[in-house]
């Protein structure tokens, strides 16, 4: 256990509102794009932006700081979009729960834009990105926090509380699924 | 070039990226690859696609980390129930329950003379003495589980 990550602990088990400040400023960007990806609905994402940090402030001292924070933190946002996906059924999350079925992956309608899909698109046309917006949540989760945020196997199913087995295993869906969904040409 | 090859070069690409590969079978792809541009194109593709994952271009709304703080802020300036104010409702809680233990018998005794003098019912004593013990208590239960309730939101914790 490195200092940073004791004094980032005592901190957090002191419910220090500078640190939390900082540290809100620190992962904005990082937990919005993974919340925003999981749900595919801004004004969702920002809700859940804000619950993760008022569920950090209040279990801030169950963080033992033996894991990175940033795991314990989007665990924290991947338990809310889990019980928000629960509560109000939305499809559109495919429950991240439970995703391992051996049906084959079936493309969704090319026309079908999402709330998602318009706010990236307006950023950046490009069909390439798109086609990443195509594939389900808990495949893009995988896929996002292992080629995005450069997280380990052993720190990804730690994070989701699966087996690393399990974590490959949906990566290995997820690379083909993101084949299946390639724009025309680009194969 | 069989269509078993190509396979087993997806296969190789795709374990590269999940969990790496040995040095012979990174050999073998890079061999195959140097000799097959149908899988040098698709593998192209799916490595532009994560460059994308990894670039694309997502805005955090403005002010959203502002309004976090500040929530955050009011939040941790409500009062919570500390493990030094929970050991002290435990105290509170069997002192409560062992001067109840003790006073049970004077109670009793004088919720029988009230109920002489007032010619009540046996079972209406019976009742109020009852709901004296019982009402307080489930007033107690009430507010641990309302406290427990903000402190314990609804869902798992994050392990």
């Amino acid at each position: 256990m490195t200092d940073d990550t004791q004094a980032l602990a005592q901190g957090l088990n002191r419910r220090d509102p500078d640190l939390l400040d900082h540290l809100i400023e620190l992962y904005q960007h990082r937990l919005y794009r993974y919340l925003l990806f999981l749900t595919g609905n801004p004004a969702l994402a920002e809700d859940l932006f804000q619950e993760t940090w008022i569920r950090v402030l209040e279990r801030g001292h169950q963080y033992n700081a033996k894991s990175k924070f940033e795991s314990w933190l989007f665990a924290i946002a991947r338990n809310l979009v889990i019980d928000v996906s629960r509560r109000k059924k939305m499809s559109s999350l495919e429950d991240l729960g439970d995703p391992d079925s051996n049906q084959p992956f079936d493309p969704p309608d090319e026309h079908s834009t999402s709330a998602l899909q318009l706010l990236v698109s307006r950023e950046n046309q490009q069909a390439v990105q798109l086609s990443l917006l195509k594939i389900p949540a808990y495949y893009r989760e995988v896929l996002l926090l292992r080629f995005h945020e450069e997280m380990g196997l052993e720190e990804i199913a730690a994070m989701m509380s699966t087996p690393v087995s399990t974590v490959k295993s949906r990566l290995y869906r997820g690379l083909a699924a993101l084949k299946s969904v390639l724009p025309e040409g680009a194969v | 070039m069989t269509e078993t090859l190509h396979i087993r070069a997806q296969k190789f690409f795709a374990q590269s990226l999940v969990e790496g590969l040995s040095h012979p079978d990174q050999s073998w792809l890079d061999q195959h690859l140097h000799e097959c541009t149908d899988c040098v194109r698709e593998i192209a593709s799916i490595q532009e696609l994560l460059h994308a994952l990894r670039t694309v271009p997502v805005s955090v709304p403005r002010d959203l980390a502002a309004r976090t703080q500040l929530r955050v802020r009011l939040r941790a300036q409500e009062p919570t129930l500390t493990s030094h104010g929970n050991f002290l409702l435990w105290v509170i809680t069997g002192f409560s329950w062992f001067v109840g233990v003790l006073s049970a018998p004077l109670v009793w005794r004088g919720f029988a003379w009230v109920g002489n003098y007032l010619h009540v019912p046996k079972l209406a004593v019976e009742m109020g003495f009852v709901l004296w013990w019982a009402v307080p208590a489930l007033f107690a239960v009430a507010a641990v589980l309302h406290q427990k309730g903000f402190n314990i939101s609804p869902s798992r914790g994050p392990n």
